[in-house]
């Protein structure tokens, strides 16, 4: 016990110490920070550059747009003026004015009516954001429609009334909101496959190094594996705990205080429910210890560090399935998949959070797959250190994963 | 204290690499461990740390079972095994708090250390940017924080220039007098001969020769003689030796100040001894040959051993 809090005060600090620990940490807690009071900086230094009309906050960046409109259906019309209040329009005399002008950036975008109902919307580069086309379908539409109410002799304002009547609903949810709890889970989940990820590969590399730098020769001769093997992917597991939940941390505190400048847009991802969270450092912990332990005893198979990715690839590849498997049984919370996949130890930490964080999972249900996973956690331990020590003293060529297990069958 | 191995075996994958090593070594006395790369010394240290299990054989110390977690134990292996990117305080303290050390007195030793071998000033320096010849030292150092009982140092004087090993030829010495019990492996046979009084030659996994150097190198020597006469040439020498010697004795090896002679077989250093004295020659010098350890090693773990 003395030497396993020896090697872990060891590993954790060389984790806490390590630079690009430390700076990730602080780059993420800040992109936190400085992300989550964005709206805040917005409502400090912008609020000069809106101004309200009726009760709207509309931006005063102006636009000019070219329109060819021979026909006269939009132009200089109210309808025009109220949906794109700080544009100009140049009229045009043909397309291809529209086209040049566009081409030499005279004007922003162009418009060419070829009718009551058909356009065409002339821009540079076209991107993701730009709403123009649809707004001016939406306009031509409208006012179309207005015509011709009007030619018909139709009143507007109560077809307007029957048109926009909308049921009125609330949803009782008995059990879990899964639709709530979709982002919270999500995120989590991230940081879960982030954290395994990440801290395995360290873990795999950690011993990896010890090997290729020859440092295991004095540490298997000084202490015993299983000390050496639990101290690391214990340190680890504190480590990745400790940064997660840093960053977590100063996201939440930073989006409490800016809350309301959020308009609380993000509390579904923020107010996570207690039994949530417990859920995720209860089988979150446990699967990152399970495959850390992989980890570790993948990093004694090789003599050098750049043979790690050949190594670790195929429980890499596990691990990724896993993953996936239980992301895409977020939006089938009740398949048969993702229920499976909760009591298989490779992916039940990640498949029964999802379960527990977004459906209704029996307390039974629940124990079982704990103590599935708690009991191969162990064996993993066990296993693990029993290949750490016969690998750690092996060199040459990569020893594959499958051939490690025969050797642990022989005796020392 | 004495620890003696019995018929220690040891197979890998089915090939056995050591077929029945046995010594023993007291404390106060240095082992020289040699044998060729491959020949089974690192397997026979490592069973000794208990990192592999012997499939046969018995290590005993003062006659009963050994278990090295039970004693002090300082390690040095021939591949150098720390953090190079961490400081060497922090890992000496590091690896002296594995064998049991507590902090403070581990900070003070590594403090005494790293003065005693004149490197005090790289105490928090990253391993990676001292000398070779320096982290040697941090190594021995490491070996030695613990105060062990036993010492087992592989190649310790490689990289080392002549005044830093001299500075570690003076701890090494001050461990055998102090009683401690040293195992001593290196391919630098006159730091072996410098502090070993016994040594053991291991050959293919199995011992080839062992026993008290001094004995060893009598019995190896008997029929060879050093023979130098007064203002002989190498030219006159040699013309000796072909011609009224010839009988008697072949030319072993030719030096700047004498040659070496192998006894012919069913002759004796007497009849050689009064063959010159007939020849009424000015004998300069003529004693028997003590071989270099270098000429036993060869003779026992060469190619034709």
């Amino acid at each position: 016990m003395k030497q396993f809090l020896t090697v872990f005060r060891f590993e954790l600090l060389g984790f806490i110490k390590n630079k690009v620990y430390l700076i990730s940490t602080l780059i993420i807690c800040l992109v936190a920070a400085i992300g989550l009071s964005l709206p805040n900086f917005v409502d400090l230094f912008g609020e000069d550059q809106q101004e309200v009309v009726n009760g709207v906050a509309v931006s005063e960046e102006e636009y000019v747009f070219a329109l060819y409109d021979p026909q006269h259906y939009v132009y200089d019309t109210p309808t025009l003026q109220a949906t794109y209040p700080n544009t100009e329009f140049k009229l045009v005399s043909s397309v291809e004015e529209i086209r040049s002008m566009v081409e030499k950036k005279e004007v922003d975008a162009g418009f060419a009516l070829k009718g009551p109902l058909e356009f065409e919307y002339y821009v540079l580069n076209s991107t993701l954001m730009d709403m123009n086309e649809q707004t001016f379908s939406m306009m031509l539409s409208s006012q179309y429609r207005n015509q011709q109410m009007q030619n018909e002799n139709i009143d507007m304002q109560t077809v307007n009334e029957i048109l926009s009547a909308a049921a009125v609903s609330e949803s009782i949810v008995l059990g879990r909101d899964g639709v709530g709890g979709y982002a919270s889970t999500y995120v989590l989940l991230f940081i879960l496959y982030l954290m395994v990820l990440i801290y395995g590969q360290m873990i795999c590399t950690n011993v990896a190094s010890e090997k290729s730098n020859r440092s295991i020769e004095i540490l298997v001769t000084s202490v015993s594996p299983n000390a050496l093997i639990f101290g690391k992917v214990m340190a680890g597991a504190v480590a990745s705990v400790l940064q997660a939940g840093l960053m977590i941390g100063c996201a939440y505190g930073f989006y409490q205080v800016n809350a309301d400048a959020w308009n609380h847009m993000l509390d579904i991802a923020f107010n996570i429910p207690l039994q949530t969270l417990l859920t995720f450092l209860v089988f979150g912990s446990l699967g990152y210890i399970f495959y850390s332990f992989i980890f570790g005893a993948l990093g004694a198979l090789v003599s050098k560090v750049e043979d790690i990715n050949t190594s670790s690839m195929p429980i890499t590849m596990i691990f990724m399935a896993a993953f996936f498997v239980t992301f895409y049984g977020m939006f089938d919370i009740e398949g048969i998949v993702i229920k499976i996949a909760s009591y298989v130890p490779f992916s039940s930490f990640m498949a029964m959070f999802v379960r527990v964080s977004m459906s209704t999972v029996s307390t039974l249900e629940v124990l079982l797959s704990l103590a599935v996973l708690v009991i191969s956690t162990v064996l993993m331990g066990v296993l693990g250190a029993k290949i750490y020590r016969r690998g750690t003293l092996m060199y040459g060529n990569p020893i594959k994963f499958f051939k490690a297990l025969k050797m642990i069958k022989k005796k020392d | 204290m004495e620890l003696k191995v019995e018929n220690l075996h040891k197979s890998f994958d089915g090939q056995e690499v050591l077929h029945g090593i046995s010594f023993s070594i007291q404390s106060g006395k240095a082992l020289g461990l040699l044998g060729r790369n491959g020949a089974g010394k690192t397997t026979t240290i490592r069973i000794l740390m208990d990192v592999f299990k012997a499939n046969e054989g018995t290590i005993f110390i003062d006659g009963k079972p050994f278990h090295p977690s039970e004693y002090k134990i300082g390690y040095m292996p021939e591949e150098r095994g720390m953090y190079p990117k961490k400081r060497v305080d922090e890992q000496l303290i590091y690896f002296a708090q594995l064998r049991g050390i507590k902090k403070a007195e581990a900070k003070k030793e590594a403090q005494r250390w790293l003065d005693r071998l004149h490197i005090k000033e790289y105490e928090h320096r990253k391993l990676e940017t001292l000398s070779k010849g320096n982290q040697q030292k941090i190594q021995l150092i490491q070996t030695l924080i613990c105060n062990p009982d036993i010492v087992i140092l592989d190649e310790p004087f490689s990289g080392l220039d002549p005044v830093n090993s001299q500075l570690l030829k003076d701890v090494v010495k001050d461990l055998i007098q102090e009683g401690k019990l040293v195992i001593f492996s290196s391919h630098q046979m006159s730091y072996v001969e410098e502090f070993c009084e016994d040594i053991l030659i291991i050959n293919k996994g199995e011992v080839a020769l062992q026993g008290n150097l001094h004995d060893i190198k009598k019995e190896y020597g008997y029929n060879r003689l050093v023979l130098n006469i007064s203002k002989y040439t190498p030219m006159q020498m040699r013309a000796l030796c072909t011609a009224e010697l010839k009988d008697i004795v072949d030319i072993y090896e030719e030096r700047k100040d004498c040659f070496i002679l192998e006894l012919k077989s069913g002759h004796t250093k007497l009849e050689l001894l009064n063959t010159l004295v007939g020849l009424q020659l000015n004998i300069e010098k003529f004693m028997e040959y003590e071989p270099t350890l270098t000429d036993i090693f060869v003779l026992k773990a060469g190619d034709h051993a």
